[in-house]
């Protein structure tokens, strides 16, 4: 058993199953953690290491001031290996400094934005929802007013069944 | 939180739709309400604290604009549905 969050993650999922358990991670969001913490496909909860579960945990606290993702860039075709007898530690220091001198990631022609930057999981999400509904609700648009009646919001039928909506469209949400 | 209204947003090179109020300045400063049938023009920062009557299909419903209504649509404000009583 795996407590990351308050939010426990059984033994005997997937990894990238088990990752779904918290509200705002899906199948897709999910497959692009385990990518970042380069946890394979077929990985259990039990086979986590405690580093990967921390990891995990503090990126979830706060996706949005995580740590940048590293950038390890390619050697150049015209790249000469240097002599066997260089110091592993001088080596270390020109990967380092290659590293930080690097250009941003593009992708195609735009460049590239980390989508786990803005992502939002638990209580942020649930307020941030809350917050949506009570901004439509305060400005009293069409869709706040339907929000207040416990009407479905988006044009659906209320003859018959909206029972739905006629649960959840209250307030207080959560 | 509707992942469909990002998706199917207008396109950025466009700008906002919206129609020009010959007249904004001036109902600024009488407060006299602008009567529009353009229920799909979006609200702009400017239009702040102009008062409007906006088509409902019927009548004209009076919309004071607030800081908070920018970026939605005027229509979004004028109800076109009446609520269903038994006489």
């Amino acid at each position: 058993m795996v407590h990351i969050l308050g939010t426990l993650l059984k033994d005997h999922f997937k990894v990238k199953y088990a990752l779904t358990k918290f509200y705002g991670i899906g199948v897709n969001r999910s497959n692009q953690l385990c990518a970042r913490f380069q946890i394979h496909d077929t990985c259990r909860v039990k086979e986590l290491t405690p580093y990967q579960i921390t990891a995990i945990a503090s990126f979830l606290s706060s996706p949005s001031t995580a740590p940048a993702l590293p950038q390890y860039p390619l050697a150049p075709p015209t790249f000469t290996p240097p002599p066997p007898n260089t110091a592993s530690s001088d080596l270390l220091a020109k990967f380092k400094a290659q590293q930080a001198n690097a250009p941003p990631l593009k992708m195609k022609n735009k460049e590239w934005r980390d989508p786990l930057k803005s992502l939002k999981v638990e209580s942020d999400l649930r307020n941030e929802i809350r917050e949506n509904i009570a901004h439509q609700r305060m400005i009293g648009s069409y869709v706040g007013r339907r929000h207040a009646m416990h009407l479905p919001v988006r044009g659906q039928n209320t003859q018959n069944n909206a029972r739905t909506a006629k649960k959840l469209n209250t307030m207080e949400r959560w | 939180m509707r992942a469909t209204q990002i998706l199917l947003k207008r396109s950025a090179w466009k700008g906002p739709y919206f129609v020009a109020f010959p007249d904004l300045r001036e109902a600024l400063s009488t407060h006299r309400p602008i009567r529009t049938d353009a229920r799909s023009c979006t609200i702009l920062p400017n239009f702040v604290g102009v008062r409007f009557e906006v088509h409902n299909g019927k009548d004209y419903v009076p919309v004071m604009v607030t800081q908070d209504m920018v970026g939605h649509k005027l229509g979004e404000f004028a109800a076109t549905r009446k609520r269903f009583t038994f006489r």
